[in-house]
């Protein structure tokens, strides 16, 4: 059971405006399993997760997801119009084939109720971020795909939708691909590394993968700290180039 | 008053609804411009009903469908700008049936020609406005995604260019219906302006959708009325009542 593959890619190459944005990406995702995929910016890692969406036509290669796999989708950003007149649970039922009520989802991503009637423009981009994550489960996905936002989040709250991202995955047991720009949350909270730079660089799991030399190859050396040593508990965060 | 006026007004409530309706998700969806300009394209085809005495509104229709179609084409197989493509398509055609139609026919089909308007075009048009509201109700979900968060909508492996190509079909016949209350050069002021002015009235969005058709056909029955008792154009006074309710509602904006 543990060992049957939820979704597998082989060779895979997007081409966008005529343009490769990444080439020969091979890996597969096994239920349970969070996957981070990190990289420069502009390297291809939102085009990936797009792609594996359905948003995006590969050029080469193939995404075969197993038959019945449902997955979410948390987009890097989710503008809400100032004046967008609609209440959380006006935007949470507009979710098509729910299987959980919006009061368990609510309960299992830690908001309470009262915020059911307020409108989604008043929340900050952490909470929006929170809501997201309910509407993105509230149809009992096998897999969530989580396009970590570079900007506008702030650390706190970043912080506890990883922590309830963790929370989902042991009580929900979903698969998670995660596209992240933060080596801290790669280390603690993912069992394989994807490491994309327009093509596939490094694939495993952290510990084996994240050397000093993959790192520097996929960030370049200069942005690379390399006073610090990989796998150590206070990990430097990484910065971004 | 005449049982056609009766009918006209009866025929109004379910065109302003459907604008009221059709109006929110354009409001939403930034498409308000891109409506008004689209508008224009039913000129020439009213223009061939007048020459050729069929009913200028299937000639409308049948002009605002091929307009539709070349702005989904524009924007879903080309790298075009869309928007100075579409500016370019709708001045033309605006020059086009301004050439064909009779001077004397072109005030009515700028600003509306309610007191021409004949049984059959209201049948028709009450028809359409039905079958408007009811397929957007159908639809309402996916079209409100769509029009609020393009990428969870996609995400949900339905086609953005199918809803797009629907929400363009939706606009084209209301336009269509509304064409003989309050003309050609008026008509998106009819779906844009109550739902900008519901806008800043609403919390929630079934609230905002349901003051967005109450003032839509607020203001064409009262542009109707108005316009019949004072004999001025129904279409000019719909516009006027509708944009100071817009005003009104800058007082009360949350």
């Amino acid at each position: 059971m543990q060992q049957e593959t939820l979704l597998q890619v082989k060779n895979l190459s997007v081409a966008l405006d005529g343009r490769t944005v990444f080439e020969n990406v091979f890996f597969s995702l096994k239920p349970e399993e969070v996957l981070a995929v990190i990289g420069p910016n502009g390297a291809g890692k939102s085009v990936l997760l797009k792609t594996l969406l359905g948003f995006h036509e590969p050029k080469t290669g193939s995404i075969s997801w197993a038959p019945g796999t449902s997955y979410g989708y948390l987009p890097q950003r989710f503008h809400v119009d100032h004046y967008l007149p609609m209440t959380v649970e006006e935007f949470l039922n507009l979710k098509p084939n729910p299987r959980y009520s919006i009061e368990e989802v609510l309960k299992m991503v830690k908001i309470d109720t009262h915020w059911l009637k307020r409108n989604l423009a008043t929340f900050s981009s952490g909470q929006l971020q929170k809501i997201l994550l309910a509407w993105s489960i509230i149809d009992q996905p096998k897999v969530l795909l989580f396009d970590e936002p570079t900007e506008n989040v702030d650390v706190v709250a970043q912080e506890s939708v990883y922590d309830l991202l963790h929370h989902l995955q042991d009580t929900l047991k979903i698969s998670i691909i995660l596209v992240s720009h933060d080596l801290n949350v790669v280390y603690r909270y993912a069992n394989q590394v994807l490491c994309m730079n327009h093509a596939m660089t490094c694939y495993g799991p952290p510990k084996e993968i994240l050397t000093n030399e993959t790192l520097s190859e996929l960030y370049g050396d200069h942005a690379f700290f390399h006073h610090h040593h990989v796998g150590e508990e206070h990990h430097h965060r990484h910065e971004n180039v | 008053m005449t049982l056609i006026f009766l009918y006209t007004l009866l025929s109004g409530v379910f065109v302003a609804a459907a604008s009221g309706l059709i109006g929110s998700f354009l409001v939403l969806r930034r498409m308000t411009l891109m409506s008004d300009a689209l508008s224009h394209v039913a000129l020439p085809g009213i223009a061939l009903g007048v020459l050729f005495h069929f009913e200028p509104i299937i000639g409308g229709i049948v002009a605002l469908f091929i307009g539709i179609l070349l702005i989904w084409l524009i924007e879903t197989k080309t790298k075009l700008a869309t928007e100075s493509v579409t500016g370019v398509l709708f001045v033309t055609a605006l020059a086009i049936g301004s050439l064909l139609i009779p001077e004397e026919d072109l005030l009515e089909a700028f600003f509306g020609s309610v007191q021409n308007i004949t049984l059959p075009q209201i049948l028709i048009q009450t028809a359409l406005a039905i079958a408007v509201i009811t397929i957007i109700f159908a639809f309402k979900k996916r079209l409100t995604l769509f029009s609020i968060a393009p990428d969870l909508s996609a995400s949900l492996k339905t086609s953005p260019a199918a809803t797009q190509l629907l929400l363009l079909l939706l606009i084209a016949f209301t336009i269509a219906i509304g064409i003989s209350f309050v003309g050609v050069l008026l008509i998106s002021a009819l779906s844009i302006i109550p739902a900008a002015t519901a806008r800043n009235l609403a919390k929630s969005f079934n609230g905002f959708v349901s003051a967005s058709i109450t003032i839509a056909i607020i203001s064409l029955l009262g542009g109707l009325l108005v316009g019949n008792a004072y004999s001025l154009n129904p279409g000019i006074m719909t516009v006027l009542i509708s944009a100071a309710c817009f005003a009104l509602s800058l007082l009360k904006r949350k």
